[in-house]
Order: structure tokens, then sequence, then C-alpha cells
């Protein structure tokens, strides 16, 4: 079908001064890309913080019993905990949910003592679910089924003076309140690159824990979901299927001061794409009061044949809806490989920050992958539309406060 | 005697600008009858264009009682002005003004498309423009065109749908004698093909001869008001009247 003449009017229009038109679209598609760059990394960013985070220790989702979350006491134990751990892994999504018990000891080697949370895992399933446990500096991580063993960080070894194959005595409190203490023997040392958080690592199978503390089963059981976004669905769910003597949470609440941070850096990066926004806004903006400047004869002509303010500011509108729709392209032309091509490289941040460190007790990479995906275009097309379409309206407003016998008078 | 579609009683209008006023009209009393065709001459600032203006709907008088196509056009809103150009009024003006991104055909059918038309309107575009001598020029832009014929395209923008009033301010000032003379035969016989009313302004005598009715502004004021005898008849130009349907009728 034939567009109608008011559209071919707007299409030549957008033509007629072809250098504007093309730096106007430049500068769109040009901002366009930038923001879909800020956004890749901040949505890259969140993906990946919410990962390390996840399989750091805190998890996706968590299982705990009643009341922990008040107090956050580490001797909670869960009523029936091989139930929910069996709920936990039936979960659709779920790419594994591990069984932990925490209690606070003390580890002794000869005249050397560290204070910590021990940490009861299981040997087959932790590496899976917490990659510190990958880490291994020296000697192996738990083996299944081999007891009285120890994996501790290697701020944990130096302090103690201990070495592969050393014994350390831990204590902690017992069930019945009497300090009870058990042997380790180190198989393996684990080297996060932080110190600090080398210092607070010392893990041993379930079963270790329970015997040394007589409280019996996990305290937690932790789940690793395949999208961290459906972190809440799968809450619900879970919390569905299981008693009233446990709560599910999710990371969010696990970690609050890291969730703050993280909508504090969301919101740094949306003034970071506002600001560029604003920018290419004043552009075009500039660009497009020229342009009706410059035709200010033409629209006054137009008024005097009878088109209507409202059809004079259309025409304005559907030009700059024109050169958003170029602008996204250009955009996308531009911003999709870029955000495409470090969604598989990486930004290597390694230079500033060494090979790695830590933010609230986490482990980060020094290299973030932008999140490439179908959101691009979208994104592309409400920035870029939606930054030409607001150009356009005082331009537009100008042309609809225009009086068409002083303009015709002017250009007589 | 046929009624009046323009009424003017004691029409002023002043321009202000900043401290300055200026006094463009002083008291226009004037009456136009629907088919005439007149010529609105007088010095450069005696209010011609103004009158025109006003007229026109594009402008409102500062005083008095104007009244177009039975709508005083004081009491108009702007949207309502508009509407009334759109509907009942043509324009010519004395630097043809077409869209420059458009054809002449689409120059044509773009008023017609404001007015609501639907399907026919390429057609009746064409129309128009071969009953004017157009017809091979109409998929040229006006830069491809010389200035009489893109004058001539201005005319049948005005014309196509079929206003009841084309108003023309100085139409032939940047035309040569020759395009001139063709120009205002095309709207005389226009005129009398189809009993448009033509209004126009002019300071060429040559234009002036062809008017039916003459009146004269002098200072923003009606000097001279002078009808002439009925035109003895005359060959139509060809094409005209043949296919533009009457004024009056709605497409």
């Amino acid at each position: 079908m034939r567009p109608g003449v008011g559209s071919r009017y707007a299409w030549r229009s957008v033509r007629r001064n072809i250098r504007r038109t093309v730096l106007s679209v430049a500068g769109i598609g040009f901002g366009c890309a930038l923001a879909l760059f800020v956004d890749g990394v901040n949505r890259g960013k969140d993906e990946f913080y919410v990962r390390v985070a996840a399989e750091t220790g805190t998890g996706h989702l968590r299982v705990v019993p009643a009341g922990w979350r008040l107090r956050r006491d580490a001797d909670l134990r869960l009523t029936d905990g091989p139930a929910a751990l069996a709920a936990a892994r039936a979960l659709p999504g779920v790419t594994v949910a591990v069984p932990r018990a925490r209690a606070q000891a003390l580890l002794a080697m000869g005249t050397h003592v560290v204070p910590l949370e021990l940490v009861g895992a299981d040997p087959a399933l932790e590496p899976r679910a917490d990659r510190l446990m990958r880490r291994m500096e020296r000697g192996h991580y738990l083996v299944p089924g081999e007891r009285g063993a120890a994996v501790v960080g290697r701020a944990v070894a130096e302090r103690l003076g201990a070495d592969l194959g050393d014994e350390i005595l831990a204590t902690a409190m017992g069930f019945d309140g009497e300090i009870q203490s058990a042997l380790f023997r180190i198989e393996g040392v684990v080297a996060t690159g932080s110190e600090d958080i080398d210092a607070s690592i010392c893990q041993v199978a379930l079963e270790d824990l329970e015997a040394l503390t007589g409280r019996r089963g996990p305290g937690e059981i932790t789940v690793i979901l395949g999208d961290w976004r459906q972190a809440g669905v799968a809450r619900d769910r879970l919390s569905a299927r299981l008693g009233g003597g446990s709560e599910v949470l999710t990371w969010h609440e696990l970690a609050p001061e890291f969730e703050g941070h993280l909508r504090q850096d969301t919101a740094s990066a949306r003034l970071v794409t506002g600001l560029i926004i604003a920018i290419v806004l004043l552009g075009v903006t500039s660009a497009q009061l020229a342009a009706v400047l410059e035709r200010r004869r033409e629209f006054a002509v137009l008024s005097a044949l009878g088109m209507s303010t409202r059809r004079m500011v259309g025409l304005l509108l559907q030009e700059a809806l024109l050169l958003g729709l170029a602008g996204a392209t250009v955009g996308l032309a531009v911003g999709g490989p870029l955000v495409w091509h470090y969604a598989r490289a990486g930004l290597d941040f390694s230079r500033w920050l060494g090979s790695s460190y830590s933010f609230q007790g986490i482990i980060l990479e020094p290299i973030l992958y932008l999140d490439f995906g179908l959101w691009l275009l979208p994104e592309a097309l409400v920035i870029s539309l939606g930054s030409t379409m607001l150009a356009s309206l005082y331009p537009a407003r100008f042309v609809a406060r225009t009086d068409p016998a002083v303009s015709l008078r002017v250009a007589q | 005697m046929s009624p009046p579609i323009v009424t003017s009683r004691g029409v002023t209008k002043v321009f202000t600008l900043g401290s300055v006023q200026t006094q463009a009209l002083r008291g226009v009393d004037l009456e136009v009858r629907e088919g005439e065709f007149l010529a609105l001459v007088g010095p450069s600032g005696s209010g011609k264009t103004t009158l025109l203006n006003l007229i026109g709907a594009l402008d409102v008088p500062t005083a008095g009682a104007l009244t177009v196509l039975d709508r005083r056009v004081a009491e108009l809103t702007r949207g309502e002005r508009a509407e009334l150009r759109l509907r009942s009024i043509g324009f010519v003006f004395q630097a043809y003004n077409l869209v420059p991104v458009l054809t002449a055909r689409e120059n044509v059918e773009f008023v017609l498309e404001l007015q609501g038309m639907g399907t026919g309107r390429r057609r009746r575009a064409t129309e128009v423009l071969e009953e004017l001598g157009l017809g091979e020029l109409a998929d040229r832009h006006p830069r491809e065109l010389s200035g009489g014929q893109q004058q001539r395209v201005a005319v049948a923008r005005a014309v196509a749908a079929r206003p009841r009033l084309v108003l023309a301010d100085e139409p032939t000032a940047n035309l040569d004698g020759e395009n001139a003379e063709v120009l205002m035969h095309l709207m005389r016989d226009l005129r009398t093909a189809h009993g448009m009313t033509f209004m126009f302004s002019t300071h060429d005598p040559r234009v002036v001869e062809h008017a039916v009715r003459v009146v004269t502004l002098v200072d923003g004021r009606v000097a001279r008001d002078e009808e002439k005898p009925p035109e003895p008849p005359h060959e139509i130009l060809p094409g005209i009247g043949k296919r533009l349907p009457s004024a009056g009728a709605r497409p």
C-alpha cells in the first residue's frame, strides 16, 4: 500500500538536509550504543555479583530453621533436614542443593589458636555450591566417607603454623553445654586471594561436625539456581513444600548489605545512562529546532492551507520517529557487537584490581562479562525513540505556537 | 445579487512590536460577494496583505467586525480558523511556497489528504493539474519547475479542494509579463467555470485589468471601490471546467 503524502513528506523532510540527519542519527546511535554498553555492564555485573556471592557460600536460597533469621544462631538445626534437602533438590531450576552445619570453634595447634566458624559440609557436593572450595592451593578437598579430615584457608594454616598432614584440635560447645574437642587432619589448603577470607575457612565433613557438637542434622540447606532472577518464585514454591519448622530465605535477605550495594551500583549506572541520554537529547533538540526554524515559512504555509497544529506536531513527531528508528538501528549495529564481544571476552580489570578481590566477604574476579541478550532490541528502541520524541517536544511546541500570519509576513 | 461571503465593518488591525504600535488597518468597510474577481490595490504598506490575512482567518482583527463565510473571525479559536481555511479558503502566495520535498501532484494531493479525502485524491490532484495544463509536470519537484509553473501548481493546490474563496497575495509579483498573463487567465477562467470567489492583491496594472472589481487601500482604509462593467464573453482556456467539480460540491 502506498503511504500517505504526509508520511512521504515526513520521510523526505528527514532526508532534506542529509548532513544534519546523518549527524543526528550518528549522535543518537552513538548515545544509544553507549547506553546499551553501560546497561550491558550493569546487567552483567548484577549477574556476576549475585553468582559469585551465591557460589561463595550464600546461595540463591537457603532453608534455615525458623527463628534463625532473627538470631543468626549457628547452633540451630533443621528439624527435618533430609526432607528439606529432598524438597529443595526436587524444585525446578535448581542446580545444586547442599546441606551444611556450622559451629563457633577454636582451632589450635601447639600454642597457636584461631577462632572461626567451623563448617560441616557434604564432601561430594560442596565444591559445586562453593567455588572457594575449588581453589585448592595444596592437597585436596574432603573425600566422601573419609572421617577426621579438614580443609583450611591458607591464612588459617599460617596462623596455626600447620601444613598438609598436620593434626589440629577443634574445640566447640557441645549440645549439652560441655566443651567438646576433636582432632582433624589437614588434607587441603585453600587460597582464595583474600587473606580475610582465608583466615575464616575450615570445613569438615557434616558427620564430623555432628560428632563434635552432638547436634544432629544440617543447620541449613543452601540452594544454587540456574537463573538467579527466579529466586523469589523458587522461594515461594519451596516454602509451600516445607513444614513450619523452617523458612526459606533468598540471597536478598541473606546478604542485605550486598543487595544494597547492588542497588547503589545500579542507580549509578542508570545515572550514567541518563546523562548519556540527556546529552543526546540536547544534541537532537538543537538539530530539530534548527530544522524547524529553517522551515518556519513552510509551517506557516501549511497552517495557511488549513493544517491543524495537532497535525503539524504529528508531522514533526513522525520525523522524530524516523530519526529514532535510524538511531536505534545504528545503536544496535554499534552497541550490539560491542556488548557481544565483551560478553564473551569479558572486561578485564585485573590491571587495577589484581587477580581477585573481595567485597563484603565475597571473592570477586576482576573480569566482568557483559550481559548480551534480547533486551538490547527493546532497550535500543526505547532509548532512541524516547530521546528523539522527547527532543522533538520543544521544537513541536515552537511550531504549535507559531503565528502563521507573522511567519508569512517575516518571510515575504 | 449574490450574498456577501465577506463582510468587513470598521475592521482595524494594530501590530505591536515592543513599545511601537503600527496601525495597519484603520476601519475597513468592505463586502465581497460570491463569485467576484476582486483586485486589492494600493501602495506598499497600505494594508493589502494584512486585510487578506484577516479575511483568510490567518489573523484576527484588533477591532471591528469581520465575517467570512458566515463565521465571525474574531470569535473563532485557532483550530476553528484552521478548519475554515482547510474547508473553504484557498491561498496563493507571492513566493509560490510549494513544499519543496513533494512533487507537484503531491503538493496538490496533500491538501486533499488534510481534508480527509480517502481514495481518489491522487486522481483528483492529477485532474486539477491537467486542467491547469500541468499534467506532464505532475511528478516534478518544485525545483524542477519554472516560476510560472510553480505558481500554477500553487493555484492548483489552492483550488483542488474547491474552496468558495481563493485569496492570492501578489500572485504575479515574481512572474514575467507572459506568465502573469497566463496565471490571471487561469484564475479568471476557474472563477467563471466554477463560481469561486477570487481576491488578489497586486501592484501590477496589467493584472488589475483582469479584475472585475478593484478596491484601493490607502493608509489602511478603503480609498476607492470600483466595479467594472461585466467582461465580454471570451474563450475559456482549454481544459478549464472540464474536470474540476464546481465550487460548493464536497469531496
